[in-house]
């Protein structure tokens, strides 16, 4: 045994399956111009090229995965059949070392929670490692023998299916021990992705994303959390992926501009240093502000999203983690000055299989305490690390594990199930001890914690079936939409973000479309116009971060001094001036900001294509549980009664003296659903998609995503126009 | 006396976050202050005190998400 970062490490064992060397290309202008294909089930390896036509469309990144899904699928994959594809691809700026936030990675798969497709944006260095390996993209498809590991090797040049049993369970201990195995004494150069046994024995499972270190001599990891792709990787009988690369400089990418790449990113890298000390702070304290500031404008969700504030908020948010993060300055990419990865170190758990242990946590963010902290009724801030703790290890999503049990929480308040189905667990909010044995269970595959895992959505139909359950409170307070779990924002007072979550093409989740501030604070977009245009632009530019290999927190959590005296000061324009310089200079493809839209305008309609051709992609699916658009309880309503009486009055000309709570309740439901509808119409017009929520011909001709397959998808949904 | 960033600005007693931003141009532009290191949200302007000596920072827009 060796120990690494505080861990022991087992000696390993790693039995070649198949082996596969190439020649690495040059890359050029942020292109290898290949991809990587795995077929697990064979075992098979090879590289397809990238034609000027992909990248012209797709872009790179989330574009890219969704095109190789696209073609490994068909519209009857499941998410455990061997033809869906984990996709994995950074993008064209993906790997920059001077840029902030230019090391992000994609992964995308048919989820087992939606049944469409999902993609989510995560650190570490895989991508631009598997970029410079010689690959601008992954896919994985079939299945393994359930001990696979990975190798894609840019250094030696060749790609390796390995066969290692005897490794550790959890992604901690895995990722720690398989970056000491294939770093030969250089551990920079590895990063591995792995997820742990509650991917394996859930459908919410995640992937940890790994970087090296140095200052601390440990493996860090950021996660792609939602939608479960961490089960299909699990599903797939992958134990891990690793990347091995060595050197990373201004010139991996060969920049078509050096001197206009290198320019604008010193501009950006100095702006963010200079500015995050007065402004967020994310360099000290990551998105844990945001805790007491969404508390205040009651948007913090707490007790399944029924209240949007508690006075318990101040025990987890910056004021309390900015003593208890370890300090550094902590990017989860090189040269990133936004460097918002902040971890505790010397953690010991009270419970599960680390009990007693020191360890180091990464993270938490503001979703995860938010996840695992309020909105479960938990305002201990060592809970929440513990939770977040075993998440990560454990491979499951804090997003949806505490939206789930918040769920859980509720029902059982509610007396909607009891403990004869909690197997004796206490589910009542903040019982802490209960979360955290739910979470061990779900890890476990066992008891209520197996349920819990299967997420909201078949929870719902489970406890109505099995249970006896009543469907509509449940369709109320049941906190999902197209099957994935709601991320942790209130919406009741902007229909904006309701529109972001609910519009939201793999489902409700922030990277699409936050527009809480600036709907409901700011108040920029009072008509329902100005609400469809902001669901144009905001989801269209968030895109495209995720077709480059790019984190959007420099965009907008950082901004410039003079940004509020701007024409339109929520998009942040000289940050999106530099991002068209960026791009222009690394892919010498000279382009404007409205380029940049019309480039995510593109890889958005395919996906909103991708999910039709899967069933979905429909007015139908784009609905919200009630509890997002307003008060389901006589409690909620009467907690807010004054704003929600005024609304009546106000806004609805209702007099609501001498009605009962209910009564109020039931009008108020029927003019925010009614709103609801009235701001889908207008997004989907201003998208160029019909009254369904169906891009058109007219919409698809104009993006170029005219290929004969779409067209056939639009055509057998009765879209010929 | 009170400091906004690099700006010196007379305190008076009484004077509240809502006061402060009050008198200023952009002041409605902003959601969320920093007062001595502490965050306070555009809910609680009108309730909290600047005391003397105080430095604020104006924190221009909460992107989130």
């Amino acid at each position: 045994m060796v120990e690494i970062g505080g861990q022991e490490m087992p000696e390993l064992d790693a039995k070649e399956i198949k082996t596969f060397e190439y020649v690495r290309p040059e890359i050029d202008k942020g292109y290898a111009n290949q991809t990587l294909r795995v077929d697990l089930s064979k075992p098979e390896i090879s590289v397809e090229p990238v034609s000027d036509k992909m990248k012209e469309v797709f872009i790179g990144g989330k574009g890219f995965g969704l095109w190789l899904l696209w073609n490994c699928a068909n519209e009857k994959t499941r998410w455990n059949d061997p033809e869906n594809a984990v996709c994995i691809a950074s993008g064209p700026l993906g790997g920059t070392p001077t840029f902030p936030g230019s090391g992000k990675s994609i992964v995308t798969a048919i989820s087992p929670t939606t049944g469409i497709p999902i993609d989510s944006n995560v650190g570490g260095y895989f991508g631009p490692y598997l970029k410079f390996s010689g690959f601008d993209a992954l896919a994985v498809v079939g299945k393994g023998s359930g001990d696979t590991v990975i190798l894609i090797d840019g250094i030696d040049q060749k790609v390796q299916i390995f066969d290692m049993p005897g490794l550790p369970e959890d992604s901690y201990g895995l990722s720690a021990a398989l970056t000491d195995f294939f770093a030969h004494g250089k551990e920079q150069g590895i990063s591995v992705v792995s997820t742990g046994p509650g991917a394996k024995h859930t459908l919410i499972g995640c992937l940890n994303f790994t970087w090296y270190d140095p200052k601390r001599k440990r493996v860090r990891y950021k996660q792609a959390g939602r939608g479960g792709i961490g089960t299909v990787f699990a599903d797939k009988g992958i134990r891990a992926i690793v990347a091995r690369w060595d050197g990373v400089t201004l010139d991996s990418n060969r920049p078509a501009d050096k001197e206009t790449l290198k320019a604008v990113s010193k501009a950006y890298s100095k702006e963010i240093r200079d500015l995050d000390p007065k402004q967020n702070e994310m360099s000290r304290v990551g998105t844990t502000h945001l805790v007491p500031i969404m508390n205040d404008f009651d948007l913090l969700p707490t007790h399944n999203f029924r209240y949007g504030s508690h006075p318990g908020a101040n025990n987890i948010g910056r004021e309390v983690y900015q003593h208890i993060f370890d300090p550094g300055f902590d990017g989860c990419w090189k040269g990133c000055t936004v460097a918002c990865s902040h971890g505790v170190r010397d953690f010991v758990p009270v419970t599960g299989p680390y009990k007693g242990q020191k360890v180091f946590v990464d993270g938490p963010e503001y979703e995860t305490i938010a996840g695992c902290g309020s909105n479960i009724g938990v305002f201990d801030p060592f809970t929440i690390l513990e939770m977040n703790f075993y998440c990560d290890a454990y491979g499951l999503d804090t997003i949806s594990v505490g939206t789930s049990i918040a769920f859980v929480m509720e029902c059982f308040e509610m007396g909607l199930i009891n403990k004869t189905h909690t197997g004796g667990l206490d589910l009542g909010f903040g019982n802490r001890l209960s979360a955290l044995e739910l979470l061990h269970q779900m890890a476990r595959g066992e008891g209520f914690g197996a349920i819990v895992g299967q997420g909201v959505r078949r929870m719902k139909e489970m406890f109505e079936k099995e249970y006896g359950a009543d469907p509509e409170i449940m369709k109320d307070i049941g906190m999902e939409s197209k099957g994935l779990e709601f991320s942790e924002y209130m919406t009741k007072e902007s229909l904006a973000q309701q529109g972001g979550y609910g519009l939201a093409l793999k489902g409700p989740q922030h990277d699409e479309a936050w527009l809480i501030f600036l709907d409901m604070v700011h108040n920029y977009m009072p008509t329902f116009e100005q609400k469809a245009e902001a669901l144009h632009w905001f989801p269209m530019f968030r895109t495209w971060f995720g077709l480059c290999g790019l984190c959007k927190l420099p965009w907008n959590d950082i901004v410039p001094e003079d940004n509020k005296d701007t024409p339109e000061p929520a998009k942040v324009m000289k940050h999106v001036q530099w991002y068209a310089e960026y791009f222009s200079a690394v892919t010498g493809r000279k382009v404007s900001p409205d380029d940049l839209i019309t480039m995510s305008e593109a890889v958005y309609n395919f996906q909103r294509i991708f999910n039709l051709r899967m069933g979905q992609g429909r007015r139908e699916h784009d609905t919200i549980p009630y509890r997002a658009m307003g008060p389901v309880t006589v409690d909620e309503y009467e907690s807010r009664e004054e704003r929600y009486d005024s609304q009546l009055r106000e806004k609805y000309g209702v007099d609501p003296s001498g009605k009962s709570t209910e009564e109020k309740i039931a009008i108020l439901r029927k003019y925010r659903e009614q709103e609801y509808e009235s701001l889908k119409d207008a997004v989907y017009e201003r998208r160029g998609w019909t009254k369904d929520g169906i891009p058109t011909v007219q919409t698809a001709k104009r993006l170029g995503i005219d290929f004969p397959e779409v067209l056939e998808v639009l055509k057998k949904h009765g879209v010929v126009s | 006396m009170i400091k906004i960033g690099e700006e010196q600005v007379p305190w008076h007693e009484g004077m509240t976050v809502s006061g402060l931003l009050a008198q200023r141009e952009d002041g409605h532009m902003y959601a969320v202050v920093r007062l001595n290191g502490k965050l306070i949200s555009r809910p609680k302007f009108d309730t909290t005190p600047i005391p003397d000596n105080s430095e604020v920072i104006l924190i221009p827009m909460v992107a989130g998400g």
